[in-house]
């Protein structure tokens, strides 16, 4: 399936709030998901990551790139934050790439045997190029829809009149 | 700023002032709206609009095709007019078929995208769309002033001039979507290309075109010209609902960098020592404009005509003591409005910054976010609660236990994925409750944290709950307009506030709240017509009916 990148940021993100992430790592794994399609990386690591809720990477990638903005380390590595700069390194997987690629900071990150380097810039905001399209493959399209649904609310009469706030004459 | 000198300012007014819901929802659009900057750039672009197809049978169906060149690139607005059963319209987010649907074109369309498109855009939400799509609209007519309009052309006369006046528009949008939703393009697409930088700027231009749309349909229907100024009045109206409001709790930089604009404009006009007479005389002159502006401002809502009817007057006894002869005339005025409703001083603070677009315009370029909501990180759990305690007070104030204060959640129907409001105590569906119940979020942080020592990372570890409010209080550092300053998920929010807010910006006028959570409103309401560009493209600040 052929999306919009705002489409993708936004199903993931959703999927990941369906599946029990709390609404700011589920925004965080919304990028990470986009920038880890965009880069043509595994679908099973995010299916996995989904899979893991409300546990996993998720909730703990987050917190690895806090860690090093704060030169504090992680379970998961260790860093040294300077103020501006953060550098720090973490176990390499597809999706600690694809975290570091969706930090809001100029961020490198480059793997060395099993591990990732990474360093950020804090004062320097980094965006997610613009890319035309993005493929979603239909399994994982289809994971997160799901997960998607388990947040959306079923209409009763009494939210159809009241909860958009319409009345019954909207014609002239 | 990209101003090369900075003019002089005086104090901004603080967020506690500006950022209440109640303020927010009597704004009024200035000539730092949307719209406005959208017609002064393709007025100094010396724009033209070509109608390059117009296939549609005499009853007015078919589809069309207009096109301009707007900073070296070609824009295109596929029109596709549909013969809709009476009975399938309604503006309502379920509808799902509609007068006419539309779609913004990134370049020139050949026929097989001109097929692509007309087959796509009636449908909608149900249909896909691609890279070269840019905005997706759909519009339903105002039956009964289309109706009129079409039977006095065809009977060779000019339509009703009082209908034209009240009705304000021959059709109405009820959707317009930009930002790669359902296929189209994604906003950071273009928003590096000449004229399309500004927030909603591509949207801004479709609805712009789309009210060129229903003056050539009508008078193509009607086989008749209209009178140019009755034409220059019918703007295109707009019918919005809850789907809007939660975009300023979701865009909080972007929020913040409207209402600093705002803000900082006025307080530049504010700084002005002395006014020449010719300046005086405009703002008397526009003083004038508003008030007929809001004596052509009926609604059928009596609770908001009375609110419209009180304005009316306040408005004429605080005009005829403005005294703009005085050393900081703007400053001394909006000092002297202090205590009159915000109904006035929104009104007044719209209308001081109308004249001085030499001061203020330049501001319009940081209006966008194009660092995407970036934030260094505040760090220390000390300077998190020092952030909460000196600029989130509002927050920490409610009893959200209390069920007044709880009373609404915002939720996402089933039905068709859109933004609802519930009532916690008398509907299902608060386990499943979107955050946008900031206050309540900050002021949860703020009781964990007091207990708390050692770093965020390992405080979120523990209560990853609370990541939300922690990004959110960081960006007050950086922010200070981000926040609506408000409890939204009191029985008391009312999300008509935030609609008004946003379209405000776009540049509405008109607003005609049909409840607390939708409104209709008139947008390009006095905006000049493609072919005006040229001539006094930018005097239209609360238009009034002039023919």
């Amino acid at each position: 399936m052929m999306c919009s990148a705002n489409e993708v940021m936004t199903l993931a993100a959703k999927a990941a709030l369906g599946g029990g992430a709390p609404p700011a790592q589920a925004s965080a794994f919304g990028r990470a998901a986009l920038c880890h399609l965009i880069a043509g990386r595994s679908d099973k690591a995010l299916m996995d990551a989904l899979g893991a809720l409300p546990d996993g990477p998720i909730l703990s990638l987050p917190l690895a790139f806090l860690a090093l903005t704060e030169g504090t380390g992680s379970e998961s590595g260790s860093g040294s934050g300077t103020g501006t700069r953060a550098t720090g390194s973490m176990p390499e997987t597809d999706l600690t790439l694809s975290y570091a690629e969706a930090q809001p900071f100029a961020t490198s990150a480059v793997p060395q045997a099993g591990m990732i380097t990474v360093q950020m810039t804090l004062s320097e905001p980094a965006q997610i190029p613009p890319v035309a399209r993005v493929q979603i493959a239909q399994p994982l399209a289809d994971q997160m829809t799901a997960l998607v649904a388990k947040r959306l609310v079923p209409e009763s009469d009494a939210s159809r009149l009241s909860g958009a706030g319409a009345g019954l004459t909207d014609n002239d | 700023m990209k101003d090369d000198v900075i003019p002089p300012q005086t104090d901004l007014r603080s967020p506690p002032q500006v950022m209440r819901l109640a303020r927010m929802g009597a704004m009024f659009p200035t000539r730092l709206s949307f719209l406005r900057s959208l017609m002064r750039r393709l007025a100094a672009e010396n724009v033209t609009v070509t109608r390059p197809v117009w296939q549609m049978s005499e009853d007015g169906f078919g589809h069309a095709v207009y096109s301009l060149d707007l900073g070296g690139h070609v824009y295109s607005l596929v029109a596709v007019s549909t013969d809709l059963p009476p009975e399938l319209r309604t503006d309502r987010v379920i509808a799902t078929a509609w007068d006419s649907a539309y779609v913004l074109y990134d370049g020139v369309p050949d026929q097989e995208e001109i097929a692509r498109i007309t087959a796509a855009a009636p449908k909608q939400e149900a249909a896909r769309f691609t890279e070269r799509d840019l905005i997706l609209s759909r519009a339903n007519k105002s039956v009964r002033l289309f109706a009129h309009v079409v039977e006095a052309l065809r009977a060779g006369r000019q339509p009703d001039r009082d209908m034209i006046r009240d009705v304000g528009y021959l059709m109405r949008t009820t959707a317009v979507y930009g930002n790669g939703k359902f296929g189209i393009a994604d906003r950071n697409l273009i928003d590096s290309r000449t004229g399309l930088e500004g927030p909603f700027a591509a949207e801004m231009l479709t609805v712009w075109l789309i009210r060129h749309f229903t003056h050539d349909l009508v008078e193509h229907t009607g086989k008749g010209r209209l009178d140019p100024q009755l034409k220059r009045h019918l703007g295109i109206g707009n019918s919005t609902g809850l789907g809007m409001a939660p975009f300023l709790v979701n865009h909080p930089v972007l929020l913040n960098n409207w209402m600093l604009v705002r803000e900082t404009a006025l307080a530049r006009v504010r700084a002005i020592d002395r006014l020449e007479g010719a300046q005086q005389d405009r703002l008397h002159q526009l003083a004038a404009r508003a008030a007929t502006h809001l004596a052509e401002w009926n609604v059928p809502d009596p609770a908001h005509q009375a609110r419209i009817d009180a304005l009316r007057g306040d408005w004429d006894r605080v005009r005829a003591r403005f005294d703009f002869g005085v050393q900081r005339p703007l400053d001394h005025a909006m000092t002297s409005i202090q205590h009159a409703s915000f109904d006035v001083q929104e009104l007044t603070a719209a209308m001081f910054i109308e004249p001085f677009g030499d001061l203020v315009d330049g501001l319009a370029d940081c209006m966008g976010d194009p660092f995407g909501g970036f934030c260094p990180p505040v760090g220390k759990l000390q300077a998190l609660r020092d952030l909460i305690e000196t600029q989130f007070t509002w927050a920490l104030t409610p009893d959200y236990d209390a069920p007044e204060n709880c009373g609404q959640f915002w939720y996402v129907s089933e039905a068709k994925q859109e933004p609802r409001l519930g009532l916690r105590f008398e509907e299902d569906g608060a386990a499943l409750e979107s955050p946008l119940d900031i206050g309540r979020r900050i002021k949860a942080l703020h009781v964990a944290l007091l207990s708390e020592q050692g770093s965020l990372a390992e405080f979120l570890a523990a209560h990853p709950e609370h990541a939300l409010a922690v990004s959110r209080v960081q960006m007050g550092a950086r922010y200070p307009y981000a926040e609506i300053q408000d409890n939204l998920i009191a029985t008391s929010c009312l999300p008509i506030d935030m609609l008004r807010c946003k379209l405000s910006f776009f540049g509405a006028s008109k607003f005609d709240p049909k409840s607390d959570r939708w409104t209709r409103i008139t947008l390009c309401q006095g905006a000049p017509l493609a072919g005006d560009l040229r001539d006094n493209a930018d005097d239209w600040w609360l238009p009034v009916f002039q023919p």
